[in-house]
């Protein structure tokens, strides 16, 4: 299903899939607030001139925090667990670029391969995603065309927007990229040829739009396994000051920790709570006894780009990072994933 | 003006004769105009070193990662580490020899000052470029130059100079061992404190409205604590960050470690962590910066940290980082400081 | 929501014994379902055992899969959940979730010769191995234990270890020499070398502490041990259980889902994180 939206519409289509008449979407739209973009309830003025969001769009199946269950325990009685589920509710999420839209398969794969991941699942099967090609690079550090991935890009979408200046050309991914469409009736009409033309045109260059670039993307797996005792690890992570910012903004880091929050001793009460966790983080696989199997700033930086580059390629035959280029830009200390990745691999030859 | 020549003769200098195992500056990165951490040890590298208005990290937090690491390997340094400093740098220095973390012998202190300027804020820059991307940052007097695609572009420096740098009053660093560019002490391009006198400005329930909604945004990736020279504990209210897991620690003592704070990102922990750091930098913060700079999602912590400095001073007459010989201010007490709090 | 992973199932503690005192105290837990039965395991498996309030550890799964009706943990004391478990009474109710990992492949070594060497608390995940071998003896030919401690009061199982040596070999061992003491005096890895174990037709078992493993498998291979006889086991920080939460790969792979058993032909081509 192809469409055009005049952009001044786009309100419209948003409180057409709000009504409780129909599926009874809650649409997320990026706005700026406080000098960031971050995704909003959107309430009319969606106006989708972001760049990139400053978060990427994986909290909407993989929140900060999720709830796993909660605890009570009077002494000497058996402990009562009460389930938490996700609560039942559509969101659809527009604006979304082509680089996180690729970082939805990569998150599936993660949450789904081996044994699925109840909380994961109950939230994904609730949103969609309404992706906006990237006419040009919205950001300097994006690389998406290193890792196989484009600015026009479908992949993980439901809908993909594409900005034609006064008008939107409008495509649906999938079944329910088709019912979103749907629900806006006749505020979309149908393109003309001159549309499909100027799609077509758009498409092809913002392909042609110079990137950053990942000088051998498919030698990095072999490469980097070669690399492993490479003495470059420690010295690019040099500057690593170990925080959280490179892996909490990335739309494909996934790791997690599981902790007990108490809310009282006695009676025993609390919840079993799942947050975000970093590998960058210098406890993050300290074993109680002290022993550090990641014991440097260099085998962190290592965990990270592996991850991304070699292990996820090895068990899924997919870069799993999708160049979005937050990582680069957000580090405080010029961590470059980029030139990281290319120095090793030239590095091994 | 500074010739970055001179401190790259500096560093050569130092390496050859062997008088620093290292020198810690800035060079050109990857990404654009801004530039990075440096850890020079041999002559070709000292080339690289740079000094523009990108120069934004407080690089004496290596310093503290050095001593943590050869603490690590319980082995002692033969030599100083020579170190790049602007004056809250130089000022960060010296509160981090007040605390005995090392010796004045230690470092060798490559001052520079920031002269009639600062450090660039990217985020003010950002729309003044109109979409384009700087690729190089330059001083010139009291103009920054930027390279473009589109070509040269010259802002007058004030425009988009980070807070903390219009409101410095100290720019040369008064500590050092060599030290390049005009002291331009007392210097003042806006009022100390300008922009918390701006926020306080406003009512009580305004501002916990505002920081209500800065709590909640707070993704708890601490960039703010790791960016910090000032937060070296070993063990953080938070969580463990170093080595303070060995193999003496006993499980006793990793059993009974109080957890403060939960992981969850939400606003009654992001308070906690907050309000926590902001108190443990009374009297020691030198207002670099850094933390807000590196904050990913724009919380504006420089005024936590401003708060108590400003208390310090007005309060105790105290200037973080003034000199080696003066005692910190929470381990210092005077006849004529104001007791009420202890009644 | 089906099956929710990351929902323990209760079971209540229904003994509890002390195998090592002091420090680094190790207590055997033997936990019972409180309601219906607990899951089926493989030698080598592991659980998450939680006790609410506290949070969550790894653990290797210390009985026979033979047994349906308990499971038993050895837990050492050393960090802010095992010392919950210290605490725990008979009848104290705790959370239980898995078997995750892979596991020995025993029914591989049907008719061979079984080495097993285990140092401190490395006994308690190669257990479920011996007890099991022990329980079907006719499928094995020799079977030996080496087993040693720090000093005698740090061996565990000890009676289990006499009646062991009914039906098995046993040598046991401390680091240095007590008073009273008949077994072998000296690190476990030259304890190996001092009984010369013939490596035809035979797979040899370890676990303990990394450098104690480290020793045993050269000298194994000294002895003429090919790395594809030699099994360990290996531990990492673990949060899930099933391969997402990121921390305790190997390489490519989770140590939760494509360990903790390893052959030493497949292990030495690892990186070594662990």
């Amino acid at each position: 299903m192809e469409k055009i939206l005049d952009k001044k519409q786009i309100d419209g289509w948003i409180a057409a899939l709000t009504a409780k008449s129909q599926d009874g979407w809650e649409v997320h739209a990026p706005m700026l607030e406080e000098g960031i973009w971050t995704y909003q309830p959107a309430s009319g003025a969606v106006r989708l001139d972001h760049p990139n969001t400053n978060q990427s769009p994986k909290g909407f199946a993989f929140p900060q925090r999720e709830i796993f269950f909660s605890f009570e325990q009077i002494k000497g009685e058996a402990p009562r667990l009460t389930q938490v589920l996700p609560k039942e509710q559509r969101h659809a999420v527009f604006g979304v670029r082509p680089c996180d839209g690729r970082g939805v398969p990569r998150m599936d794969k993660v949450f789904t391969d081996h044994v699925e991941d109840p909380y994961y699942n109950a939230r994904r099967k609730n949103v969609a995603y309404v992706g906006l090609a990237c006419n040009k690079p919205p950001s300097p550090n994006c690389f998406c065309l290193s890792v196989g991935g484009s600015p026009v890009s479908t992949d993980g979408l439901d809908v993909q927007l594409t900005d034609l200046g006064d008008r939107y050309f409008v495509k649906a991914i999938t079944e329910t990229g088709k019912a979103l469409m749907t629900a806006g009736g006749k505020l979309f009409t149908d393109p003309s040829a001159a549309d499909q033309k100027q799609v077509k045109q758009v498409h092809t260059d913002a392909v042609a739009h110079p990137q950053r670039k990942i000088n051998d993307p498919d030698g990095a797996p072999a490469k980097l396994r070669a690399s492993f005792n490479s003495p470059l690890w420690e010295e690019m992570a040099r500057a690593c000051i170990g925080c959280g910012i490179c892996t909490f903004l990335c739309p494909t880091c996934h790791c997690f920790d599981i902790n007990d929050e108490v809310q009282s001793k006695a009676p025993l009460k609390g919840q079993r709570v799942r947050t975000w966790d970093n590998c960058q983080f210098p406890d993050f696989t300290m074993h109680s006894s002290g022993h550090n199997p990641r014991e440097n700033t260099g085998a962190r930086l290592r965990q990270r780009v592996n991850h991304k580059f070699q292990y996820f390629h090895e068990n899924f035959g997919m870069h799993q990072c999708t160049g979005c280029g937050r990582c680069i830009s957000g580090c405080p200390v010029g961590i470059d994933i980029v030139a990281v990745v290319n120095k090793v691999t030239e590095h091994a030859g | 003006m500074i010739d970055i020549k001179d401190i790259r003769d500096t560093a050569r200098d130092m390496l050859t004769k062997g008088e620093a195992r290292a020198v810690i500056g800035y060079r050109r990165g990857s990404r654009g105009m801004l530039a990075e951490p440096a850890f020079i040890t041999n002559l070709e590298q000292a080339d690289e070193l740079v000094w523009d208005p990108t120069c934004f990290h407080n690089l004496s937090l290596y310093l503290v990662e050095d001593r943590k690491f050869l603490a690590h390997l319980r082995k002692t340094a033969n030599a100083p580490i020579a170190i790049v400093a602007k004056g809250c740098d130089a000022r960060s220095i010296v509160v981090l020899m007040q605390e005995h973390y090392f010796k004045r012998e230690d470092v060798y202190i490559i001052g520079v000052s920031c002269e009639g300027t600062g450090v660039v804020d990217e985020r003010k820059l950002a729309p003044l470029l109109n979409g384009a991307h700087a690729t190089s940052a330059a001083f010139d007097g009291d103009d920054f130059v930027f390279t473009t695609a589109e070509g040269e572009k010259r802002l007058p420096a004030r425009e988009v100079m980070a807070d903390r740098c219009l409101e410095c009053r100290n720019p040369f660093p008064k500590e050092h061992n060599a030290v390049f560019g005009e002291d331009k002490t007392g210097r003042q391009l806006a009022e100390p404190f300008a922009a918390l006198t701006r926020f306080e400005a406003q009512g009580n329930s305004a501002r916990w409205d505002i920081w209500s909604r800065h709590f909640d945004r707070c993704i708890r990736c601490f960039a703010c604590r790791s960016v910090c020279p000032m937060c070296y504990c070993d063990e953080c209210v938070v969580d463990s960050i170093s080595f303070p897991v060995t193999a003496e620690t006993t499980a006793e003592d990793k059993a009974n470690r109080i957890r403060w704070i939960e992981r969850s990102a939400v606003r009654s922990e992001n308070i906690t962590y907050l309000m926590t750091r902001a108190m443990h930098l009374a009297g020691r913060c030198t207002d670099c910066g850094e933390c807000e700079r590196a904050c990913p999602v724009n919380v504006p912590i420089r005024l936590l940290n401003n708060k108590m400095e400003r208390e310090a001073r007005e309060k105790f007459g105290y200037e973080p980082g003034a000199s080696i010989g003066g005692s910190s201010l929470v381990a210092s007490f005077l006849d004529s400081d104001p007791g009420d709090f202890i009644r | 929501m089906p099956d929710n992973i990351y929902l323990p199932q209760l079971a209540r503690v229904s003994s509890i014994k002390e195998e090592v005192a002091g420090e680094r105290s190790i207590k055997t837990f033997r936990v019972e379902p409180v309601d219906g039965k607990l899951f089926d395991h493989q030698c080598g498996q592991c659980a998450m055992l939680s006790i609410f309030g506290r949070g969550e550890s790894m653990i290797s799964i210390a009985s026979s899969p033979l047994i349906r009706e308990y499971k038993q943990f050895s837990i050492m004391r050393v960090g802010r959940v095992s010392s919950a478990f210290h605490e725990l009474e008979v009848g104290d109710v705790i959370g239980l979730r898995g078997p995750y990992g892979n596991s020995f492949p025993v029914d591989d070594w049907r008719g061979k010769n079984l080495y097993f060497i285990g140092g401190g608390c490395g006994l308690a995940p190669i257990w479920p191995v011996i007890t099991t071998a022990v329980a079907q003896r006719a499928n094995f030919k020799n079977v030996t234990v080496f087993y040693g401690g720090r000093t005698s009061r740090d061996i565990m199982y000890r009676a289990e270890l006499e009646k062991l040596r009914e039906s098995v070999d046993v040598h046991l061992s401390i680091d240095r020499m007590e008073e009273g003491w008949d077994g072998y005096c000296g690190f476990v890895p030259a304890a190996v070398m001092d009984k010369d174990p013939l490596p035809d037709n035979a797979i040899a078992i370890t676990c303990g502490p990394p450098i104690m493993i480290k020793f045993v498998i050269q000298n194994l291979n000294k002895l003429g041990f090919k790395d594809e006889q030699i099994y360990t086991t290996i531990e990492n920080k673990m949060k899930c259980g099933i391969g997402k939460c990121g921390r305790c790969n190997v390489g490519k792979d989770y140590v939760c889902v494509k360990g903790p058993v390893y052959s030493w032909a497949v292990l030495k081509n690892l990186p070594e994180e662990y």
